[in-house]
């Protein structure tokens, strides 16, 4: 594989809530146009370590660069590496209030100053991408939950970013609508996008991943290509992860 | 085992049992159900009928219509019926204080102005109605109170009256322009003067120029027009009560939403000064506040300058309604889910946009029955001026009963003051139910 820029660049990084160490001596380095998984048991850090990236979290110790610009904990460069990551939440998290299209349009016009014209066009290709474009001028309340997802999916990606994560996008869905979402996701993915996925999809971790990666207790436990993991997990922790949910 | 899979046929619906359906079925199931409940409906009806029957007996069919004073009403009925010829003639004051009677049309001017202001918000096509509310909210308190005020206008004073006559002009024109060729105002006004589309300077350039223009105007006239002085002292009744309710109620929204900010700010400092001042005006009652603030305001100021009775009285309902209303507020803003904040902090949304554009249209509209249900009560605070010696429309209403000629008089006027204050209080309330049904539909799923 050749060796593209890296994208994010995680050195030795350790949060704490209050004396709760979170997440302890985290490194990791995502390339452009990679796809990694983050599994691994419930308060594991999972999320707290994605919302580190995004400065949902702020971490106390180590670095965290994005794309070339360093994440500070004090929040200066926020919005600069925010408009580099989009975010899909378990809850979806739409804005209920605006329809889908108005979710869609509302960043790009009022954070980045696109013409309202130009940005509903953007939204409307990107609604068509995940499928959702006969519903624009519905009301987020008014989909089904595998609906609401992908236009959150859509919402994110109308701010043109260049990363994207997920935190547990289906773990909230009927397991009827599961697939739908990972279907928009597996597209994306072949597009070329860089993903961090934090999801239990076994499925889709073979199918897209370049890599799994798996927590435990704050640490990464595992690193490795999804086959080798999948077949060959090396520590007992993993072995065990991996018996009880596939 | 065949081999041809069973076919699934849903059941037909059929219709709900008859007996729980319809207007039939709703009186039954609530009026009727059993023997206690029957006993229940029919003796709620009977203390109903009772007393609409004794007030419609004592307020029209007994009441004694034309009478020169208490003592004739008690010679024809005794306490049997009202005496209303004494409220008949002490309506006026009810209504507007000892404003002088040959004046009275410029408070009447001055309420239909208002209502001239906020009608467009109710126009179909209107557009700018976020402009129009604020118009409404900024420039017509200038226009207003030199209405109810008059006198002595230096030139400051004269600029912000002209403003004031703008904003209305400017709220008309472009509810015209909206509605009739459905064209915001600046740009119908550029189209008409021949100002090339694509020419954004000369565009602003025209519509400063169009805008100044205007303003002259209204200045010129305004600095024609004089009104003679009513000092503050007269000003009573109903009028008083609508002024410092409508300014307190006008003042407390944003003030109180600013204030919820605060209190939930990271700033510590801002966090610590909101949270001190909503608990110390909390903590207090208004009646306190508005004795302190009406003995003890003239205290810190410095020699020389007065503090009007009324703006001292305003200032104290104000700042309390504001320290309310910021807890309801922030009731609201703890409703909303942190995935919000969350979404929008993802999309990289900062913290004023987020505050404006995602958490406050949500939480102000779930807050909506609180927000009115503390405009009413502070519609009915307002009654407590009375204690610091203003006319409102309660105390008014006690005046009556102390005139010579209608002494003891105080049924019959408490009778009206509480149909005026229902028929406002109802107004509010039954506005925000229609509120909260309007903005109800279509969003949910139905
Ligand atoms: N804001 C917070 N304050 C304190 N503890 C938290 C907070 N958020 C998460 N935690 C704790 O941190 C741990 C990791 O949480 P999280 O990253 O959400 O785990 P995961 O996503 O892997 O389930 C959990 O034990 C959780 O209780
Ligand atoms: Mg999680």
């Amino acid at each position: 594989m050749t060796r593209s820029k890296r994208m994010i660049e995680i050195v030795g990084l350790n949060k704490w809530f209050g004396q709760f160490h979170v997440l302890k001596d985290i490194d990791l380095t995502v390339r452009d146009g990679q796809k990694f998984v983050i599994c691994g048991p419930s308060g594991s850090g999972k999320s707290t370590l994605i919302r580190c990236i995004n400065q949902l979290e702020h971490h106390q110790e180590g670095s965290i660069i994005v794309d070339g610009i360093k994440v500070e904990p004090g929040g200066r460069n926020q919005s600069a590496i925010r408009d580099k990551i989009g975010m899909v939440f378990q809850q979806f998290n739409l804005f209920p209030h605006l329809s889908v299209l108005e979710n869609c349009i509302l960043t790009p016009t009022l954070g980045q100053g696109l013409p309202k014209a130009e940005a509903e066009e953007i939204a409307m290709t990107h609604l068509t991408r995940v499928g959702i474009d006969d519903q624009a001028r519905k009301y987020p309340l008014q989909l089904s939950g595998g609906q609401q997802q992908r236009v959150a999916i859509a919402r994110a990606l109308c701010v043109r970013p260049q990363i994207m994560l997920f935190d547990e996008p289906t773990s909230a869905l009927d397991p009827e609508m599961i697939k739908e979402v990972l279907d928009v996701m597996v597209e994306l993915a072949e597009q070329g996008m860089t993903m961090i996925c934090v999801t239990h999809e076994m499925g889709f971790a073979r199918q897209v991943a370049d890599k799994v990666i798996f927590m435990d207790a704050g640490e990464i436990v595992e690193a490795n290509e999804p086959q080798a993991f999948f077949d060959n997990p090396r520590y007992d922790r993993s072995q065990q992860f991996l018996s009880h949910i596939l | 085992m065949s081999d041809a899979p069973l076919i699934f046929s849903p059941k037909p619906d059929r219709p709900a049992p008859a007996d729980t359906v319809g207007l039939l079925g709703w009186i039954r199931q609530n009026l009727f159900k059993d023997v206690p409940n029957a006993l229940m409906t029919l003796l709620g009806a009977y203390i109903i009928f009772v007393v609409t029957g004794a007030v419609v007996n004592w307020a029209l069919i007994d009441a004694v219509w034309s009478a020169e004073s208490r003592r004739e009403c008690l010679d024809q009925v005794g306490r049997a019926g009202a005496c209303w010829p004494g409220v008949a003639a002490w309506f006026k004051n009810l209504i507007y204080g000892l404003y002088p009677k040959d004046q009275v049309w410029r408070i009447n001017l001055g309420f239909v102005l208002l209502v001239l202001w906020m009608l467009p918000l109710w126009m179909p096509k209107v557009t700018s109605k976020i402009g129009i509310g604020l118009s409404a909210v900024l420039l017509y308190p200038f226009l207003a109170s030199y209405f109810f005020l008059g006198g002595e206008k230096a030139l400051v004073w004269t600029a912000l009256i002209a403003l004031g006559l703008c904003g209305l002009i400017w709220v008309w024109s472009t509810a015209l322009t909206e509605t009739l060729v459905e064209k915001p105002l600046g740009s119908w006004v550029i189209g008409r003067l021949g100002v090339p589309e694509a020419d954004e300077r000369r565009q602003r350039q025209t519509k400063l120029i169009c805008a100044a223009l205007l303003f002259v105007a209204a200045f010129a006239f305004v600095s024609l027009w004089s009104l003679s002085e009513v000092r503050t002292r007269l000003w009573g009744g109903l009028f008083l009560t609508l002024v410092i309710s409508g300014i307190g109620i006008t003042f407390s929204l944003p003030a109180g939403i600013l204030l919820a900010l605060g209190r939930r700010s990271d700033l510590p400092v801002i966090a610590a000064m909101s949270t001190l001042f909503i608990e110390l005006f909390r903590s207090v009652p208004l009646i306190t506040i508005l004795f302190m603030f009406n003995t003890m305001l003239p205290l810190f100021m410095p020699t020389g300058i007065e503090v009007n009775q009324l703006v001292r009285a305003i200032v104290a309902v104000c700042l309390f309604a504001a320290a309310y209303m910021a807890e309801v507020v922030r009731g609201g803003l703890q409703a909303i889910d942190k995935g919000q904040y969350e979404a929008s902090s993802s999309l990289g949304m900062g913290y004023w946009q987020t505050t404006t554009l995602i958490v406050l249209p949500q939480a102000l509209k779930i807050m909506i029955p609180a927000i009115v249900g503390n405009f009413i009560g502070l519609f009915k605070d307002t009654t407590l001026v009375s204690i610091i010696g203003l006319f409102d429309l309660m105390n008014m209403a006690r005046a009556i009963g102390e005139d010579t000629r209608w002494l003891g008089l105080f049924i019959e006027p408490f009778f009206v003051v509480s149909l005026i204050y229902f028929v406002f209080c109802f107004a509010m309330s039954s506005y925000s139910m229609g509120l909260e049904r309007k903005l109800a539909t279509g969003r949910d799923r139905s």
